[in-house]
Order: C-alpha cells, then structure tokens, then sequence
C-alpha cells in the first residue's frame, strides 16, 4: 500500500473537467425535464378513457423499464437513422433515449401519487366547481408532487449517474473526460477519485434538500 | 332565480350501480328557506341522493332542477353550467375533506378565486367573515391537521358557504366526530337555519332533526317512504318511521351525544 498519490498532475486539466462538468448537468437538466414531460403525458394517457391508448402507455413502459439504459441508448443511436431515415447529434441521442427511459420510471412514480390522493378531496374540489385543469394543478398535483418526491429525487439522481453512459456514444461529460485525461497522464486512480468526488459533490445536496423538504412539510401538513 | 321557483326539485330521480338499484325513483321540492332533514337505515341511499343532487354521481334517470334550471342539462355550456350549479350546491362532507396543503382561510378562498375569479383580497375578505361565522376567526392561519375534526368540519361549513350557494348539502357531517365534538358544529348548523338558509341535511341526530329541520325525509331502500313535519315523521303514531326509529334509537340509548342548542 504505498501507492503515490497524485492529484496535482490533474490541476492543467482543470478547464476540462468544468466543461465535462457543464455537459454532465446540462444533460441532466433536459432528460429530467423532457423525462418528466413524457412521463406526465404517460400517465395521463393511462388514466384516460380513450381506448387502446392506455394499453399502449402500458406496453411502452414495460419494454422501456426492462431494456437497460445503455442498450437502449446505443440501440436508438444506430436505428434511428435506418428506422427514421435521419438521426440527432451525439447528445441529443443521449437526451432522447435517457428521456424515454427515465419516463417509464416518472409515470409510474406520478401514478402511484396520483392514487394515493384521497377521493373525497378531488371531490371537494368538484363540490366548489372546479375543472380538471385546477384540480390536477391545484389538489391532486401538489399533494401527489409532496407524496413522492423521495423517490422522485432518487428518480433524478439515477438520471444523473445514466447520464454518465453518453459517452458511450462519445459525448463529453464527466466520466468520457475523465478517461481521456486518463489515457494521456495514466492516473486512472486521481482521475477517478475526482470524477466520485464531482458526482458525490452534485447529488448528496439533492438528496440532503429533498430530506429536509419531506420532513418540512409532512410536519406541517401532518400527511 | 325567480323567487316563485323551488330552489330545488328532484323528478323520478333513479340510480342504479349495475344491477343494483340504489334510488327508485325519488321525488323532492325544497321551497327557499327550508332545511330538510334526510333520515333512514344505513344503505338506504341517502349519500347517493345526495351525490346525484350535485351529479357527484351521475342519475340514471330522472331530472333534478336548480332554480328551475335543469342540473346537468343539455346546451351550450354544459361543463360550465354544472360547474356553476355545483358551486350552488355547495357540499358538506362527513370526512370534511379539507386540502391538507391550504390552510383554513386558503381553503376557504379556494373555491371563490380559482373558480368565481373573485379578487384575492375581496376572497379574503369574505373568507375571514366565514370563519368568525363559524367561530374560527382565530385559526385562519392553520392547517386542517393542526385543528380538531369539529374545527375542520367548522372550516367546512365557511368553505361551503364563501361560495355564496343557494343551497347547502350536507352528508351526515357530524357522523366522523367524537361525541363531545358534535354540538359544536350543529350549532353553527343551527345559527345557518335560523338564517333563512335552504339546506338539505342527511343526518342520523335525530334531536336536530327533530328541532331544526322543517321538513324530515324517510329513505327506504331507495324511496321517499315518508316525508312531512318533524312532529309528522316523529309522531309515535306514525307507523313508516317508528320502526325505524325504535330501532335506531334502541341501539343509540347509551351513546347518543347530548346536543345543546
Ligand atoms: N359507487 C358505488 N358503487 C356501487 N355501489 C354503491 C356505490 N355507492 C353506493 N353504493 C351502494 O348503494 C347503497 C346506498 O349507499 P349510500 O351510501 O347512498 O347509503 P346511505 O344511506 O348513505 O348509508 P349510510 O347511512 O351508511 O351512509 C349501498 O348499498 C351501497 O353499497
Ligand atoms: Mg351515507
């Protein structure tokens, strides 16, 4: 055990990791937000009387949840262009296909909290004369958003750690960047101590935020 | 609303869920200013006829009028216009069904801004004027888990009425309280009949039925068996209800909440 460390040999590429860094929350951002999205629509479709739709929300989710990410990612990355006749850029890809996976899981999420809502205060809400829209806005979406929001932050940190499989497909975040400085300075120890650290660095706050929230408001409301 | 107009009629009014018949056809006027007292054996229907009033539940026959004006009827609007309705038929529910994310005053200023556009400031006013109606002027700030189940029913009851409602319904909204609870919240019932309010009460407090309602209704499986005065319905001579009524009280002898009025 008298391994040398050294993480001064990482100080020139300092610049880079930045950058790495930008990429890594930019992707997070939109897969979150377009994950989120499409996992909103996913369960209004399933809870909708149109026929056949719901079971088509249903099949999506199915297959979605029990492909992993990363054959999911590489998958649409190369049919895409054969099946659709023209593809995205290397991260739009990312974003796509982390977005669609990530939705399946969102849906469930924002069902299980939509049926954990109390009938009787939806029906409160009919009772003063409101629509669907200020219902699902103003009863069934806060109280559910409080009701899940542990695994709905967990939800969000796997996006972020997924998102680490874009450069797969040669997109530079953290991770891809960091086995480039790798390659050229041979310090695969110091290179990925720091990427854990940056990682840790962007997520524990998270979880830290949606532990003091929950507890916030689960006093307050008494839920 | 012309004035001549009962506030509410209900003509043949069924309900079915499946194969089971739960309303038989039910025919009811409510003249402004009257408080019907709903009574009857549990599964009777009187939940449903109160939920198929303001189409909680959807009728599976019959009509209901509002003012004259059809509930749910067809025409332009309709979403809209039951909307309205509902907001005139305001609800009182058993379990208060408060939003547990608002505080008193928000909830009871809900239903005037989102839905009647009222100003902020004007709802406010008015949701303040409710609750010291009520009896909580001192708790608008708190939450409905802060506040003991008479307040939060009480908090209810200031909802309800902030929507300026023709017609006030009530379902059994004393029936999840413990005992030394309930004369809170009948009073403040009582204080909104001698108001003049129109209220339908489904309610299994036979004293308040007997003093403050106008007009009692017997639920039998799904039929008005009975209807008229208290002194009517509770005559021992009256022979529909009697039973009923021996029965029911028989079992509630020894818990039966001493109601104040
Ligand atoms: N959504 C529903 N689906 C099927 N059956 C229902 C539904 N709602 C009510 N019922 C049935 O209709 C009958 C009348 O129920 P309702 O709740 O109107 O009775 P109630 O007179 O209010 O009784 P209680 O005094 O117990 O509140 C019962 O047999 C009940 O099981
Ligand atoms: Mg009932």
């Amino acid at each position: 055990m008298n391994y040398e460390w050294n993480f001064a040999a990482l100080a020139r590429f300092r610049g880079l990791f930045l950058q790495a860094l930008g990429t890594t929350i930019s992707l997070s951002i939109a897969v979150i937000i377009t994950g989120m999205a499409l996992g909103l629509l996913l369960t209004m479709i399933r809870r909708s009387s149109i026929p056949v739709l719901p079971w088509v929300a249903v099949g999506f989710i199915e297959v979605v949840r029990a492909v992993p990410p990363l054959v999911l990612l590489v998958w649409i990355y190369y049919c895409m262009p054969i099946l659709l006749g023209f593809g995205l850029s290397n991260y739009h890809t990312t974003v796509l296909s982390l977005s669609l996976y990530s939705a399946a899981f969102y849906s469930e999420i924002f069902r299980a909290g939509a049926q954990s809502i109390d009938r009787g205060l939806v029906e409160a809400g009919l009772s003063v004369g409101m629509n669907r829209v200020h219902i699902l806005g103003r009863i069934v979406g806060p109280l559910a958003f409080q009701r899940v929001l542990p695994p709905f932050v967990s939800q969000c940190i796997l996006v972020i750690k997924n998102t680490s499989l874009g450069g797969y497909i040669a997109v530079q975040d953290l991770l891809y960047q960091g086995q480039r400085v790798t390659n050229e300075i041979f310090r695969p120890l110091e290179v990925l101590t720091t990427v854990a650290l940056i990682y840790i660095a962007l997520i524990v706050p998270l979880s830290v935020f949606a532990n003091i929230h929950e507890k916030a408001y689960r006093k307050r409301y008494g839920l | 609303m012309t004035p001549q107009l009962p506030v509410l009629a209900i003509k043949g009014l069924r309900k079915n869920f499946g194969d089971l018949q739960v309303l038989g056809g039910i025919d009811l006027t409510v003249e402004r200013g009257e408080v019907v007292g709903l009574i009857g054996a549990s599964g009777s229907g009187k939940s449903t006829l109160l939920r198929c009033i303001n189409r909680l539940e959807t009728p599976s026959d019959g009509a209901i009028f509002l003012g004259g004006e059809m509930v749910g009827g067809l025409g332009p609007n309709l979403s809209r216009r039951l909307r309205d309705q509902r907001r005139q038929m305001a609800m009182v529910f058993q379990n208060f069904n408060l939003w547990p994310h608002r505080t008193a005053l928000e909830n009871v200023i809900e239903g005037p801004v989102v839905v009647q556009k009222v100003p902020r400031n004007t709802a406010i006013a008015r949701g303040r004027a409710m609750l010291r109606k009520v009896g909580l002027a001192d708790r608008e700030a708190y939450y409905p888990s802060q506040l003991s189940g008479g307040q939060q029913q009480r908090v209810a009851i200031a909802r309800a009425l902030a929507l300026e409602p023709t017609l006030l319904l009530f379902d059994e909204p004393t029936s999840a309280l413990d005992p030394e609870l309930v004369g809170e919240v009948l009073r403040v019932m009582t204080d909104l009949a001698a108001e003049g309010r129109t209220m339908i009460v489904v309610t299994h407090e036979m004293a308040f039925a007997h003093e403050v309602c106008t007009k009692v209704v017997y639920l039998e499986n799904g039929l008005v068996r009975d209807a008229g005065p208290p002194g009517h319905i509770f005559s021992t001579a009256n022979t529909a209800t009697a039973q009923f009524l021996a029965r029911y009280l028989g079992q509630k002898t020894s818990d039966t909440p001493g109601m104040t009025l």
